[in-house]
Formats: C-alpha cells, sequence, structure tokens
C-alpha cells in the first residue's frame, strides 16, 4: 500500500479488496511506472470521492440539525448552484484532465532506443507470445511473458479470432485484443517480480481459464535468458527421452504444435520449443507437474473444459510417461550459468 | 334453476368416471385372467389383422413425410444395402435363392419374403422402416441410429431387389466370394455355414482384391493395431455403424485378433477403375493434406497419418474417395462416437468445409499406399 488510507471507508475498501490475494494480480500492488500512476490516480480518487461523501453527510446533518441561520444559506439557490452545479462540473474536468495528462504515455509505444518490443496475439485460449531476438529475428513461445525490469517494454496487441484484453493489473492498464487491427500497450516493470495477467473481455468457453504470468527480471538475466529461448530445443539424449520425441512426432502433435529443432512446425497451438521451462500446463491452468502434464494430454477437457486441443487417449501409459519425460526435458531457456 | 343444472352435471361427471374406472378395471381383470390368448401360433382375427395393417401402414407414410432420399442409383450404395441384406435381413425376408427361414415364417406377423414380393413403398417409407423398425412384428431398428447412410444404402439395394436373379444376387451379397461345397462331415462337425455370413471379405475384398463397394473402406496393410481397436470398438458400440457392430461383436476377440493380423498383412490391391480425378482439386488436397489451414484451425493430416505415425491411427494413401468423403460428412455432421481416434479426428473433420473434404479425399485417393502418386 502506498499511501495511508484517508478515512474509514478506504480501509474498510482495502480491507475487502485484500481479499483478493497475493499482491500478483491488484491495481493497488503496482510494480511498474504505469501501473504506479494508475494506482496514483486510483487514490487520488478514492480520497476525494471521500471529501465529497462527507460534505454529503454533513450537508444532510445541518439541513436537519443545523441553526436556522446554516439551513436558510443552505437552502439559498446559489448553494444549489455553486456545491450542486459548479463544484462537480470543475472537480470533475480537473480530475480528467489530471487522468488524461497522467496516462498520456500509455498508449504509445516508447521511442527509447532501448525499448523492448514483444508480440502478444490472443488466441482462443492461450497467448502467442513472439520475441525480438537478435537481428530482428522472431522467438516464438507461449503463455508466459518475461521483461526485463527498468527497461520500457512496448506491446503489440493482436487478436486471432475474437476480441480478448489484455490486462497485467500490477504492471498497468487494460488494452482490448482486436481482430485484424494491432493495439499496443506500453509499461515498464519496477521491480522483479511475478505478475498475473488475465484475459479481460470474455471470449468463449474457458475465457476465465485464460491467464499468464508476467515474469519481470533484471535486465541482464532478461538478455541471457532471450540468448537461450532463440535456441533450438533440447537433443533428447536418454532412451526414454528418445522414445517420447518420436511419440510426439508419430501421434501428430507436431501438426499443431512447434519444436523448433525438430520435424514439428505446427503453428496451430502453443510452441513446445521450451515447455519444460514454462511454470505452468494448460495455459496458467494448473502447474508444470508431471502428473499435470499428463492429466492435460489425456484429460484437458475436465482440466480447461472447451479448449481446442482434442484428449489424446491412444497412448497407453507407458507411452505417456515417456512422451512426458520428453516434454519436460524442454528447457534450454531455464538453463543457469 | 341453477342448482338442478348443476346437479345434472355432477351426475354426467360422475358417470364418465365410473365408466373409466370400470373400463381400466375390467382390461385389468381380462389380463389378470389370462384368458387373451398371446399366442403367435393363434394369429389375429381377421378384422384385427386389417386394423394392424390398416394403422401401421398409415403411421409409416406419415411419419416419412418430412424424409427426403438422396439419389440412389449409384452401384457403391446398393452392392453395400445387399452385403448387408444377406447378414441382416435374409433369415426373415429371404432373397433370391435364400428361403426365409422356417422359424422366421413362424413369427407373428410372419414376415413379407422380400424376394418375392415387396410393397409398393416410396423410397422414404423404406427409409423410415428399415432405420425405425415396426413395434409389435419384430422388425428391428437400425442398431446405429446416427447412421443415416447405411440405411440408405439398403434401401438402394431394395430397389434392385425385385430385378435380381438368385446367381445375380449372389454374386452382389457375396461379392464374388467363393464358397467351397463342404463334405458331409463338415457340414455335421463343424460351425461353418456355408451362408458366409460373417466372411469380411464379401464387402472388404482378399488378397488381391480391394472392397466391391467405394464406400467400404480398404483395410489391406492398414496397422493391425488400428483395426483391432475399429473392432473393438464396433464390438462394443463405441462407434456406430448398424453393419459393422452386429458382425463385430459376433467374432471373439481371439477371431478379431487374427482377422486384423490378416488384413494387415496384406498388400494394398491395385487401384480400382477410378473415375479421372480432377488435377487442381489433387493438388489443393496435397496442401491441405501435408500443411492444413492454420487460419481455419485444421492441422495438415500427414502430422497423424504418414507412414511412420502411431499404429492406431489410419493410412490413408489409397482409399476410396468416396468413403473418405462419406467418413469426413458424417464427422461433420456431428456423428457422436466414444473411439479414442475419433476424439482426435471428430473437430478437426468439422472444421473442414465441402470443398476440403472433396479436395483432401481426392488427393489420399490419388496416391498409392507407399504414398506415391497414382497416376
Amino acid at each position: 500500500m502506498r499511501r495511508a488510507p484517508a478515512g474509514g471507508g478506504i480501509l474498510a475498501g482495502s480491507l475487502l479488496l485484500g481479499g483478493c490475494g497475493r499482491d500478483v494480480q491488484s491495481v493497488l500492488a503496482p510494480g511498474g511506472i504505469q501501473a504506479a500512476q494508475i494506482a496514483d490516480l486510483a487514490w487520488l480518487l478514492f480520497g476525494f470521492g471521500t471529501l465529497v461523501l462527507a460534505m454529503v453527510v454533513a450537508a444532510v446533518w445541518l439541513a436537519l440539525r443545523g441553526s436556522s441561520r446554516i439551513r436558510r444559506i443552505l437552502a439559498r439557490e446559489n448553494a444549489v448552484l455553486t456545491l450542486g452545479i459548479a463544484f462537480p462540473a470543475v472537480t470533475l474536468t480537473l480530475l480528467l484532465g489530471y487522468g488524461v495528462w497522467l496516462m498520456r504515455s500509455h498508449l504509445d509505444l516508447p521511442r527509447d532506443r532501448n525499448a523492448v518490443g514483444i508480440e502478444v496475439v490472443g488466441e482462443q485460449w492461450w497467448w502467442r507470445v513472439t520475441y525480438s531476438g537478435a537481428h530482428g529475428t522472431p522467438i516464438a513461445s507461449a503463455n508466459e511473458i518475461r521483461i526485463p525490469v527498468g527497461v520500457p517494454v512496448g506491446f503489440k496487441l493482436r487478436a486471432a479470432d475474437v476480441i480478448h484484453s489484455f490486462w497485467v493489473p500490477s504492471l498497468g492498464g487494460k488494452v482490448d485484443m482486436i481482430p485484424g487491427r494491432t493495439t499496443q500497450l506500453h509499461l515498464t516493470a519496477e521491480r522483479p517480480g511475478i505478475y498475473r495477467g488475465q484475459c479481460a473481455e470474455y471470449c468463449g468457453g474457458p475465457h476465465a481459464l485464460m491467464a499468464f504470468e508476467v515474469m519481470a527480471m533484471p535486465a541482464a538475466d532478461y538478455a541471457a535468458w532471450l540468448q537461450r529461448a532463440a535456441e533450438p530445443a533440447t537433443t533428447p539424449v536418454s532412451e526414454i527421452t528418445q522414445r517420447g520425441q518420436s511419440l510426439f512426432l508419430a501421434t501428430g502433435c507436431g501438426a499443431c504444435h512447434a519444436v523448433r529443432g525438430t520435424s514439428a512446425t505446427g503453428t496451430l497451438g502453443p510452441d513446445l520449443t521450451h515447455i519444460g521451462a514454462r511454470r505452468s500446463v494448460g495455459i496458467d491452468t494448473l502447474p508444470l507437474t508431471r502428473e499435470n502434464l499428463t492429466r492435460f494430454i489425456t484429460d484437458g477437457q475436465h482440466v480447461k473444459p472447451g479448449n481446442l486441443m482434442p484428449e489424446f487417449r491412444v497412448l497407453q501409459p507407458p507411452e505417456l510417461d515417456a512422451l512426458v519425460t520428453y516434454l519436460l526435458s524442454l528447457k534450454v531457456a531455464d538453463r543457469h550459468g | 334453476m341453477r342448482i338442478e343444472t348443476r346437479r345434472r352435471w355432477t351426475a354426467i361427471i360422475r358417470f364418465i368416471l365410473f365408466g373409466l374406472a370400470a373400463i381400466a378395471l375390467g382390461g385389468f381383470l381380462l389380463a389378470w385372467s389370462g384368458l387373451y390368448n398371446v399366442a403367435a401360433s393363434r394369429g389375429h382375427l381377421a378384422v384385427t389383422n386389417a386394423m394392424l395393417t390398416f394403422g401401421m401402414r398409415s403411421s409409416v407414410r406419415t411419419h416419412a413425410l418430412g424424409i427426403t432420399a438422396p439419389p440412389l442409383d449409384s452401384q457403391d450404395l446398393s452392392t453395400l444395402g445387399a452385403a448387408h441384406f444377406h447378414s441382416g435381413c435374409a433369415f426373415c425376408h429371404g432373397a433370391p435363392g435364400v428361403p426365409i427361414s422356417p422359424i422366421a415364417e413362424s413369427m407373428l406377423p410372419s414376415p413379407p419374403n422380400l424376394s418375392t414380393s415387396m410393397r409398393e413403398w416410396r423410397d422414404r417409407e423404406l427409409f423410415w422402416i428399415v432405420k425405425n423398425g415396426l413395434k409389435y412384428t419384430g422388425m428391428p431398428a437400425w442398431a446405429a441410429q446416427q447412421r443415416d447412410d447405411e440405411v440408405w444404402a439398403l434401401v438402394a439395394f431394395l430397389r434392385r431387389l425385385p430385378a435380381l436373379d438368385a446367381a445375380a444376387y449372389r454374386e452382389l451379397a457375396l461379392g464374388g466370394l467363393s464358397v467351397p461345397a463342404q463334405s458331409g462331415d463338415e457340414i455335421a462337425t463343424t460351425e461353418g455355414t456355408s451362408g458366409a455370413v460373417s466372411a469380411c471379405a464379401r464387402c472388404h475384398g482378399e488378397n488381391r482384391r480391394g472392397p466391391n463397394s467405394r464406400l467400404v473402406p480398404v483395410l489391406h496393410g492398414q496397422p493391425r493395431e488400428f483395426l483391432m481397436a475399429a473392432l473393438e470398438d464396433y464390438a462394443h458400440g463405441r462407434r456406430a455403424s448398424g453393419i459393422m457392430q452386429p458382425l463385430a461383436s459376433d467374432l471373439s476377440p481371439e477371431d478379431r485378433e487374427r482377422v486384423a493380423r490378416y488384413y494387415a498383412g496384406l498388400t494394398p490391391p491395385a487401384a480400382p477403375d477410378l473415375p479421372p480425378l480432377n488435377p487442381e482439386s489433387v493438388e489443393r488436397g496435397r496442401k491441405l493434406a501435408t500443411s492444413g489451414d492454420p487460419a481455419a484451425r485444421i492441422p495438415g493430416c500427414m502430422g497423424c497419418h504418414n507412414a511412420s505415425s502411431l499404429e492406431a491411427y489410419p493410412r490413408l494413401a489409397g482409399q476410396h474417395a468416396v468413403y473418405m468423403v462419406n467418413r469426413l460428412r458424417l464427422w461433420k455432421g456431428g456423428l457422436a462416437s466414444r473411439s479414442r481416434t475419433d476424439a482426435i479426428m471428430a473437430p478437426i473433420a468439422k472444421a473442414l468445409n465441402e470443398q476440403q473434404i472433396d479436395d483432401v479425399s481426392a488427393y489420399f485417393s490419388s496416391l498409392n499406399a507407399a504414398g506415391k502418386l497414382n497416376r
């Protein structure tokens, strides 16, 4: 919390909002410049709203219990004109002006030469993330976004099918992703950490499970990570991962998913080149574990009802085990040192 | 005056209620006493028979009103229908050269002999009867209610039936299968029957001979695991087919395994006389099969249907276009299936448009089973 609460109402309100859980997805716990501006504006509005409420309560109390002189003043036409029309018109205009001025930078892409550009495409029901690697070569990823701390990041937002909305409350405002258009968003994280985002426009079936995590990391770490992320997938060495890879290809996974460095080049579903380095399976639906990955492959319609991946129950348990072992081994991007 | 009217109405209502109760009680007592004779050997009174027949014909006519018959003159349809008629219908209805079983003949009503006489039903009425069956007659409904396409195949055959003699029927229904005469010993001591009812080859062909209807898939050289899963799915009702479900459930698991091995080991037959394929359609099909249609969320077919794919998946090279179009349309039309592979294929087939179905079927039918172009 950035400011001391200005009154009992704010205290009660923030206690209620505090129920939303960890600070990874809260407008009131900003982790970036833009989010801080929004939080400032929010607190200003809350404070001002409290002031107005106090004035109204006072006016009512005075109108009932005040001395006859005060009641006469309140009953004058002038009082209505000043407090009822002039006061809101002036204050709301000032607030609007302040808000527009404060947010002016949000929708422009940063002009900074060091700015990082990331493209995010909303798809039913996942996020296609494309980083720009060395010399601008695109690096395909999905469902997790890594950004450097302290560096402006320009997001180019698009939609593949229906309208989605990109919102990371702790980092900034909400911007719609509209089919056929590219919208932009400018975020700068101020402290490292994991921030949660959510599709904020109903986009059908499993919309509620279309969440993601933004990982803000120190700029040097980010650069090193990006370099690793550009590499092709790990070549399987153990017997089980080799079997997993040939099962991955024989089962037809590669018709929808790409694993760079193999013949799997599908573009319909999330890129799996470094899936083993991700934190979740099914787009933030479940933490990435062996059991959850297996469940998503064979029972995905229960895990995330309506998602577009068919359930692959054709695989027998030993085959599934090899396949999942292979997928979990795809984590070049996670290698440290 | 008003009170009097009311009394009269009360009396009438009471009379009706008591009357209904008396009828219900009388009916119950009749059933309870067992005086009514349910014996099939007794037959119906002539008047009952006339009334039941009249009601049945009217019911069929009315219920079939909304059905539109597709063109039924295709050889593929009537050949498939003939093969099923032989195993599913001839026992009760007879066929040219096949007498009605005396057991079936003793049913009430006794089934009409379709080889000698068939009422003048409309196509849509025949379809309705074959699909739904007839209450109180022993005529069963089609085992797979979702498979209208199969019912139409049978109707197409029924249209040809009156013109067939015994030899022509045998050729059509047995698919040119030669059934060796059995010795007295074999007839007396083995289970095999000369009717060849369960022979897969009647439809699917055998060594060096492909299916005799292009609506029937080529099984030659398909992976054993896939064939086995298909038979298991039919036998347990996970895959819908009024033709295959009864045949597959008749086979023991060991038989299924053996027959799956047999077809898996066959070399695919030479392509039959194909109508010339449209090269543009084949080329569009090739593109779709190799790289899919990402905009429509369709993955390339070759991802799962290539020579090194899972053994649980079928190989499509050399499959008849007519069969593939029919199968893809069934999925597109919402065929519900509980087979493991259908769960993967059905949503993809639903995403295909009509032209893509034609193109991709043309492409695979243009390949021989080694995956090379046929022409």
